[in-house]
């Protein structure tokens, strides 16, 4: 059991730079996650707390102790490899063993501890086959054997379950989770799906350009993002943006205006910059006649596309503007569309409402639930003041 | 149905004639040789494929003569340490080569093939000379080395085509899992590129064990010299006999070796080892 803490961490590769000065501690038992879009750097993050890869400059600690010069083998963490990378010519048992036959442990230790593994992991009638005769949920769990088998100080996982079915790997992220609860073991978790990040993690770092955008747990992220980047990674379906401006004591919309969220007051807003405005789908509720609280936004919606959902029902509607030029967001949250002055909304309404697509809604927004984001730098204008 | 079934055997009947047109052409040579070793000296004129009488003297003639014995015993250390030794640098070398970025690798590879390029003939002069010169000439070392040069880039390609198909990432688990570089070279990467050493030996060692041209030139003695270039020096019990016989049996004593390197490493040289590491 460990605590790990990285200190102004940096990692340079000939003409780039993979991870930019990166600090955060991760506290003894806790279950991390660090997530982000692809080549954002979170493996290389990883691969250095392991000591695959060496830190260009900054230290790494665990427990205290700086592990920068210490070799993967004395670290003693494991790892689960987002191809597994479980030993093609070794039985599960000896892929189990392996790191323990290298400790210098004896027979009778190896096998006690190779079957308690195989029991928490229901590997026990897998024993002795060969991983080509394994399915690729099992050849996942024995990945993890080999990695709880050693009873190390440090979990790290690589995108453990990204490749596994979608029903298996709902599965197996509810076991993770448990397993991890029941062992304790600080863990660290990279992956790219937001959902796995938000349901797995006791706190999440959200990494892009390699570079920390914002931690914490995974209500802080959802309802006091950082900035844009963060607020349209985190959740799902994604927040709404749309360009918005301050001028005359309301924030001006294409949907109409609506008055500042708590946080925010007239002191702060500038007339004239050019602000982004999100609003998370499930935060737009049909109303019905006139009985709209004052400073709230309200507004009627063609409906274009309905997603029935079951236990809820997402709605698509276009909005279209001509007086917001240059309105951007940041390149990974971006659309398809290149169209630069209308967007398609989403919001997540109770399926018992009776409608078709075609047809006009209703609807309002809080201006509580409103996030307020700088256009040009994208940092949020009500998290600064939190 | 008819159809098929017609296509199927004549598909079949196409690939056994192939296959006994191949083997045959591959065996015949070697039956003649085998059927020669066996003849009496009288019957060795007689033109027939099976021999008339089956006699063992040739065989107990070349084994009683000491430059024979001498000679297998030469061509079976010389082949052994020229495998061994081209496989460890070949080994190291190709694994580098893969794993390590370093500039250059690209250059080393053409390199390493431009060696194997050069016609043997066209060194074996200078060869001749410096090797009396350094006092390697007629030893073993000195037929050991040439050997391995010759053979390291084949060695080298060979082992670098396998090494790059293992995923890398097994390489990284086994060193979290506690194993030294060496001991996740040793205990995973070479399991797992067996069948590439295998193939690699195979080469190399039938290199070494078949050669003429570098066995007859820089050896004098019974010291180095190998049975290729050992059989070139067989006489008949007279003047007047040629050692035809002798020769025969000779050759049948160095093929079988190589036969049965093949057939015991052929289950060892089948691909699809990796299944299974990582996924599909």
């Amino acid at each position: 059991m460990a605590s790990i803490e990285l200190r102004s961490v940096i990692k340079r590769y000939p003409g780039t730079t993979a991870v930019k000065e990166t600090s955060l501690t991760i506290a003894d038992g806790e279950f991390f996650i660090l997530v982000g879009p692809s080549g954002c750097g979170k493996s290389t993050l990883l691969n250095m707390i392991v000591g695959l890869d060496d830190v260009s400059g900054g230290e790494i600690l665990v427990d205290g102790q700086v592990v920068n010069d210490l070799d993967p083998k004395e670290r003693n963490m494991a790892m689960v490899f987002q191809s597994y990378a479980i030993y093609p010519h070794m039985t599960v048992r000896e892929n189990m063993a392996f790191p323990l036959k290298l400790a210098g442990l004896s027979q009778e230790d190896i096998a006690t501890r190779v079957e308690q593994a195989a029991d928490i992991l229901e590997l026990r009638g897998l024993l002795e086959r060969k991983p080509g005769a394994l399915s690729g949920g099992q050849r996942q769990r024995v990945a993890m054997g080999r990695a709880i088998v050693r009873d190390p100080e440090v979990f790290l996982l690589d995108e453990p379950l990204s490749n596994l079915d979608a029903k298996l790997r709902t599965q197996m992220r509810t076991e993770l989770a448990r397993l991890q609860r029941r062992l304790g073991t600080t863990t660290v978790y990279v992956t790219h799906d937001q959902t796995e990040a938000m349901t797995l993690g006791d706190r999440v770092a959200v990494l892009r350009h390699g570079e920390i955008q914002q931690v914490g747990t995974p209500r802080q992220l959802y309802e006091h993002p950082a900035n844009l980047f963060v607020a349209g990674f985190i959740g799902s379906p994604a927040m709404n943006f749309l360009p918005g401006r301050w001028s005359g004591g309301s924030l001006q919309l294409p949907l109409g205006s609506i008055a500042l969220p708590p946080g925010l007051d007239d002191a702060s807003m500038q007339a004239g910059t050019s602000l982004v405005l999100g609003f998370r789908p499930e935060h737009l509720q049909p109303v019905s006649g006139e009985n709209v609280e004052a400073g709230n936004l309200d507004f009627t919606a063609r409906i274009e596309v309905l997603e029935w959902m079951g236990a809820e029902l997402f709605v698509y509607f276009d909005v279209e503007w001509s007086d917001y030029p240059g309105f951007t967001l940041p390149e990974e949250l971006e659309t398809d569309s290149k169209d630069t002055a209308r967007r398609v909304m989403v919001a997540r309404i109770d399926p018992a409402r009776g409608l078709k697509e075609g047809d006009t809604l209703h609807l309002c927004l809080a201006a509580a639930h409103l996030q307020v984001f700088d256009g040009t730098s994208g940092a949020n204008l009500r998290a600064k003041s939190v | 149905m008819m159809r098929a079934g017609r296509q199927d055997r004549r598909e079949r009947l196409w690939w056994g004639v192939g296959g006994v047109l191949v083997v045959a052409y591959a065996l015949v040579p070697v039956a003649w040789l085998v059927s020669l070793s066996l003849k009496p000296a009288e019957d060795l004129g007689d033109n027939r494929f099976v021999p008339r009488q089956i006699t063992l003297e040739h065989y107990v003639t070349i084994f009683q003569d000491p430059q024979f014995s001498s000679a297998l015993w030469n061509s079976v250390g010389i082949a052994a340490i020229s495998t061994l030794a081209a496989l460890l640098l070949g080994a190291g070398a190709a694994y580098a080569i893969v794993r390590l970025e370093f500039s250059g690798r690209r250059l080393m590879l053409a390199a390493a093939l431009a060696v194997a390029m050069f016609p043997p003939v066209s060194i074996i002069g200078p060869l001749f000379n410096m090797w009396r010169t350094l006092g390697l000439y007629d030893t073993w070392a000195g037929l050991i080395l040439p050997y391995m040069t010759f053979t390291l880039p084949l060695a080298i390609w060979t082992l670098a085509a396998f090494f790059r198909e293992i995923p890398w990432d097994l390489e990284k688990a086994a060193r979290v899992d506690g194993a030294s570089p060496l001991q996740a070279f040793v205990h995973v990467i070479l399991p797992l590129a067996a069948p590439g050493v295998f193939t690699a030996a195979i080469l190399v060692f039938m290199f070494a064990w078949n050669d003429f041209l570098f066995a007859i030139s820089l050896t004098s003695t019974n010291d180095a010299r190998t049975v290729p270039a050992a059989i070139a020096f067989f006489t008949g019990s007279s003047l007047f006999e040629l050692p035809t016989g002798a020769i025969a049996a000779a050759s049948v004593v160095v093929t079988l070796p190589v036969i049965l390197v093949v057939l015991l490493f052929q289950r060892r040289i089948v691909a699809g080892l990796t299944s299974g590491a990582i996924k599909g």
